[in-house]
């Protein structure tokens, strides 16, 4: 075989294995955006704001639940970003301490760490000792799924500062807390911001941390931190679950809703993903 | 007087000893340079005048360095390098702030200012006496990295002038410019001699002629000469640095 045709040949295959993954990502895209979109067409506002409809009987509308995940993501971001930021400059600043390299170590498994685990840890710690699911158990199940994520980008956006502008504010007199919180990581705020970001948009998909903490609610809006709250992910498995035609087109619709809202979080983001000039 | 004196000075990167007891006497309001070959421990001993080396977890000073007689490892580091600013070889004016704000941001953080008027004019101030001001007064606001090489460096030496310290550290501040902006530099650190004490690092002997009133010659972490710069330049004592001089070393 003549080398140039091997090579065309080799780079064609390349090719055609590259496609064969990314389709997933677009087959999901499509197949949601086909069933989804008639749902939402048909259902128009009342899907959107509306509570769930009883068994075989129309549309309803999933609002509990789109009000529910905003509320867990929001809850979640409350107890989760601060800690992680504050965990994610720890870290970056003090490498060498014995909980800079455990955090380091802790957080990598922490982030494959399967997320059902999660759940069940808060149901113990939260759900058994209060006696119900509620927002403020799902919220913390999330929040520490979150966690790690945000930790992470915020120590990898710190130590990407080149050292000379580490130097330069140390070197005008300044205490090392306003370097870097004054400074540093003003310079990392793009790499932090994504960080948070990427953490929000990962949670408001999750299913498995909510199983046993948030407890869903579809036919009444928020009733309190500390009681039970729906979310798109849940009510989506607990619908698909369901023998009855109206609920399966009603998840459909819901998993377009939530496809959009992860879009609107994760899209803007890739697309400013250009850091500070240097 | 004395501004600055080391002490059986010594400096170590983990097991590594980079400056071998050195023993300078550095007088006020002069030019000092140090020279010496790349690698020969120039920076280092630098960075221990202002404590800036503890930045680095690996290194380690032994002896002493004084500020006016007082030793500056008996003060906190903070105050230390109030007194003693530095400019770095690479202009590193902070990219994500103004021009302005470059220059106030010492003074602001520090709480060096009581007002907003104070504050323009002390920046104001500042970048006049780096030379900068007629070239950047209409852009103020404009982020730093808009500038050229040769006017970051010059802000660098504004927003470090700007706390008003006692000395200045300059560590090869024209190794990464053009000789225009290095002329410009040179020209001043002429004009700030009056006020300032002002060390300066480089590895050329040619710049340590030109800016100099006393020099030190650093050969890998020891100190070889030392003395007033006509002096060393035309009757060295040492023969190292007779053929370091020459271009012979380094």
């Amino acid at each position: 075989m003549p080398r140039d045709f091997k090579e065309k040949f080799f780079l064609f295959g390349i090719a055609i294995i590259a496609v064969l993954t990314i389709l997933p990502l677009f087959h999901i895209i499509y197949s949601v955006v086909v069933e989804g979109l008639p749902v939402l067409l048909k259902g128009g506002f009342k899907f959107l704001f509306g509570t769930l409809a009883p068994p075989g009987d129309g549309l309803g509308g999933i609002g509990p639940a789109i009000l529910g995940t905003f509320i867990l993501t929001f809850l979640a971001s409350l107890i989760g970003l601060p800690i992680a930021v504050m965990t994610g400059v720890y870290a970056a600043e003090y490498p060498e301490s014995i909980f800079g390299r455990l955090a380091r170590v802790l957080l990598t498994i922490m982030m494959e760490f399967p997320t059902i685990l999660v759940g069940l840890f808060v149901m113990q710690i939260l759900v058994i000792p209060m006696g119900r699911y509620s927002a403020i158990a799902g919220a913390l199940a999330l929040a520490i799924v979150m966690m790690p994520y945000v930790t992470v980008y915020t120590e990898e956006a710190l130590k990407s500062i080149p050292f000379m502008y580490r130097e330069a504010a140390f070197g005008l007199g300044l205490t090392r807390f306003k370097v870097v919180f004054r400074v540093l990581a003003r310079m990392a705020k793009k790499g932090i911001v994504t960080g948070m970001l990427i953490g929000m948009a990962k949670v408001a998909g999750e299913t498995a941390p909510l199983l046993f903490t948030a407890g869903g609610a579809n036919r009444i809006y928020f009733a309190g931190v500390d009681r039970p709250v729906g979310a798109i992910s849940l009510l989506i498995y607990n619908l698909v679950q369901q023998p009855y035609e109206n609920y399966h087109e009603i998840a459909w619709g819901a998993s377009l809703v939530l496809m959009l809202i992860f879009l609107a979080i994760f899209l803007p983001l890739r697309l400013s993903l250009k850091e500070v000039k240097l | 007087m004395i501004a600055i004196e080391t002490v059986n000075l010594c400096a170590y990167y983990g097991q590594k000893k980079v400056i071998n007891n050195v023993n300078l006497k550095i007088p006020k309001n002069v030019v000092f340079a140090i020279m010496g070959p790349s690698g020969c421990g120039k920076s280092t001993l630098l960075r221990s005048f202002n404590r800036l080396l503890e930045l680095n977890p690996n290194a380690r000073v032994e002896g002493d360095v004084k500020l006016y007689g007082k030793s500056v490892y008996d003060m906190s580091p903070i105050e230390v390098r109030r007194k003693i600013g530095m400019v770095f070889q690479h202009p590193n004016p902070f990219p994500h702030m103004s021009i302005f704000d470059n220059v106030a941001l010492g003074l602001k953080l520090n709480g060096l200012v009581k007002s907003k008027k104070e504050l323009h004019k002390t920046v104001k101030w500042a970048l006049r006496k780096a030379a900068l001001w007629d070239e950047v007064k209409d852009r103020i606001h404009e982020p730093a990295s808009a500038l050229s090489g040769g006017q970051q460096q010059r802000l660098c030496i504004a927003r470090t002038l700007a706390v008003k310290p006692e000395v200045l550290l300059m560590d090869e501040p024209t190794a990464s410019l053009d000789p225009v902006a290095m002329e410009k530099i040179e020209d001043l650190i002429n004009k700030l001699r009056e006020e300032y004490t002002i060390v300066i690092v480089t590895h050329s002997s040619a710049q340590a002629a030109r800016v100099s009133d006393y020099v030190a010659f650093l050969y890998l972490g020891e100190l070889v000469e030392v003395g007033k710069t006509e002096k060393v330049f035309e009757k060295p004592k040492s023969e190292l640095t007779k053929r370091y001089l020459m271009g012979r070393v380094g």
